[in-house]
């Protein structure tokens, strides 16, 4: 899951983004309002952990911004201001949730990934796939109740790929995903996690669309025959 | 206690008693003056009859004329000065040769004395002047009871009157009593006489200068609470990946990260401190001689690492007269908060003065740095507490380094001013002490500019 951080603080900034990281997600982190807006119009993150007060474009203005350009994305506030109308000025502003400064990382990631669930119309926290179940919480993947250990980057793209199972994604989106703007990215480098993933979970989990990219069948989904 | 309601009852009352006193006295005077010529002319009118008819003789105990101590007494001599008449024996009066009138003064009192010749004989009236005083008094007297009879229902319209009078001041007092500390609203003004007008008015100036002082503190409670918040969310989040490291080295890297938030939370508590020190009012400016150019070269001493660290070079170009009235460490703070602002938005490689003159008597500090320099449209705003520039290089400080500044020199009743810096580019502060002290020079030459780094 790939987040923008726009925070002007650089301790918090850094710090934020050092946690998150920890956590399993690919944060990407802008200082200012105006660059926000940039990196919101690539159009890979899948939320955006927003503070209030930030130079050149408040970011008040850039989720209204974000909101009247028709961009759907979660977006959760971080403000240092407690004041109720500040915070309710936020979530009117179209944001999904805020928390307050001094905020705990255990929560703030707890919170995007309730988002993210939401994002993606679930409920259930385990991400279940036939015999296949990912916490995204802990990390853990479990085959037929058996532990598999994955890679960060591994359970990354899984995670992607089982969240909207019939979903054909693309090289570029599986590495927009998986790779922050700091991270350098080899050519093969899905190819690579892709492969490892078959090794874990079996051949027939993650079916290849050959010059598209990669998908889960949808488990009701007619099996492809042989 | 004192009360304006008694003081006026006993002066006023003291005043009428006195005007009373002068009229009773004013009547006195006057009631003596017609009893005066009154009697005089009854003396000569007694004397003209007794002159008309020539006496013989005269029967022993006639001739009294009335009674009593006004009584008059009447002498006739003849020409011989042989007594002929003698109306109260008992009185011995001198044998006034002088005609007309005349006073003596006798062991009873003075007695006026009217003389005639008339015929062989001298006729003599004498009265005692007492009768006429006592007359005098007496209608002194009368005048006087009926303002006497007044003077308690006087008194008692006195206090109400001035009961009545008073009673807008209870009003405000009353008005004033309700207010809670924090309703600083003005007083009603309307309906209230010309004397108390100006008190409600002073009033009502300073509870809206309350007001907006109280506004102002509110504000900037809210603003520190605020600031204070981030570099508190920094440490919490820097403890957090402490705790979460896994490894030793990790956990050092974390651990350090805490103690720069640590130290950064630190000083903006010592910043919010000393802007609460240096607010006006507080404390007094001690009256002490100080010299900034000593301040300025131990603050240059301090801060030389972190220049050098920069390879910023740092200098201090002092001349004469460099002493100001006022307390060291509040003008060390000012001195270190320009330095320490000019080192940290000048680039690597970059210069700072630290300049003293003397302009016109009065000292002048400047502080130029070769850096960014702040736009013209920025540089009312920088002195606004936690005002922070549009991220001048990527630095961001507190916000209250010149807001400091400012604070100090105005309570040394210094202007601050913003220009550019060396070579017309980066940023130069003055700040002119307009009070010098009169013959305190510092021995200085022009030419002692020290270079450190």
């Amino acid at each position: 899951m790939r987040v923008l951080l726009a925070e002007d603080d650089a301790m918090i900034g850094a710090s934020v983004r050092r946690g998150l990281s920890q956590d399993g997600f690919t944060v990407d982190w802008v200082e200012d309002g105006r660059a926000a807006e940039l990196a919101l119009a690539e159009r890979v993150h899948d939320a955006v952990l927003l503070d209030l007060g930030l130079p050149r474009k408040s970011g008040l203005e850039v989720l209204s911004a974000m909101r009247r350009g028709g961009d759907t994305r979660p977006v959760l506030i971080m403000t240092a201001r407690d004041a109720i109308a500040d915070r309710v000025a936020g979530l009117d502003a179209g944001a999904d949730d805020y928390v307050v400064k001094p905020f705990d990382l255990t929560e703030l990631a707890a919170r995007l990934r309730a988002l993210w669930r939401r994002g993606v119309g679930r409920a259930d926290p385990i991400l279940a796939f036939g015999v296949i179940e990912l916490d995204p919480a802990s990390h853990e993947t479990r085959v037929r109740g058996q532990p598999v250990s994955l890679s960060a980057r591994e359970f990354a793209l899984l995670q992607a790929l089982l969240a909207r199972p019939g979903a054909v994604l693309s090289r570029a989106q599986l590495e927009a995903k998986l790779y922050g703007w700091s991270d350098s990215v080899e050519s093969n480098a899905v190819e690579v996690h892709i492969h490892a993933l078959r090794k874990k979970l079996g051949a027939d989990l993650i079916r290849n669309v050959r010059g598209v990219g990669w998908m889960v069948a949808k488990p009701d989904a007619p099996q492809a025959t042989s | 206690m004192r009360s304006i309601r008694r003081e006026l009852l006993v002066w006023l009352l003291l005043g009428i008693a006195l005007a009373v006193a002068a009229a009773m006295v004013g009547t006195y005077w006057r009631a003596r003056d017609e009893a005066n010529a009154l009697f005089d002319y009854q003396l000569k009118e007694m004397a003209a009859s007794l002159t008309d008819a020539p006496f013989a003789a005269v029967p022993a105990g006639a001739g009294t004329i009335g009674a009593g101590s006004d009584a008059m007494v009447v002498q006739i001599w003849d020409r011989n000065g042989v007594q002929l008449f003698l109306s109260q024996p008992r009185r011995v009066l001198p044998q006034n040769a002088q005609l007309g009138f005349t006073t003596l003064s006798t062991e009873s009192g003075p007695w006026r004395v009217f003389s005639a010749l008339a015929a062989e004989q001298v006729v003599q009236i004498a009265q005692p002047m007492s009768a006429r005083r006592e007359l005098a008094a007496s209608m002194a007297l009368r005048t006087i009871i009926p303002l006497l009879a007044v003077l308690p229902f006087l008194a008692v319209l006195i206090w109400f009157t001035i009961a009545r009078g008073l009673k807008p001041l209870d009003r405000v007092a009353a008005a004033v009593a309700r207010r809670s500390p924090t309703l600083l609203e003005p007083l009603p003004e309307t309906d209230l006489p010309r004397e108390v007008q100006p008190l409600v008015g002073a009033l009502n100036d300073l509870l809206s200068r309350l007001s907006h002082t109280l506004h102002a503190q509110r504000a900037f409670v809210a603003d520190a609470a605020h600031e204070l918040r981030t570099p508190l969310t920094a440490v919490h989040l820097q403890a957090q990946l402490a705790e979460r490291a896994t490894t030793d080295a990790e956990r050092a890297a974390a651990l350090g990260e805490l103690k720069d938030g640590l130290e950064r939370a630190t000083r903006l508590v010592e910043q919010l401190l000393t802007l609460a020190r240096e607010e006006p009012g507080v404390s007094e400016v001690p009256p002490a001689s100080v010299d900034l150019a000593a301040l300025a070269r131990e603050v240059i001493a301090d801060l030389a690492p972190l220049a050098g660290a920069k390879g910023i070079d740092l200098g201090l170009s002092s001349t004469a007269a460099s002493m100001v009235k006022g307390g060291a460490d509040p003008l060390r703070t000012l001195i270190s908060n320009l330095v320490d602002n000019a080192i940290r938005y000048t680039p690597t490689g970059g210069r700072v003065d630290v300049v003293l003159a003397d302009d016109a008597g009065s000292v002048v500090l400047t502080v130029r740095d070769s850096g960014p320099g702040i736009a013209v449209e920025d540089r009312e705003r920088v002195f606004d507490r936690f005002y922070r520039g549009n991220g001048a290089g990527g630095i961001r400080g507190s916000g209250l380094g010149l807001a400091i500044v400012k604070q100090i020199a105005e309570r040394h009743r210094a202007d601050v001013e913003l220009g550019t810096g060396i070579d017309g580019r980066g940023l130069g502060v003055t700040v002119r002490f307009t009070q010098p002290i009169p013959g305190s020079r510092c021995r200085e030459e022009l030419s002692s500019t020290q270079k450190i780094v």
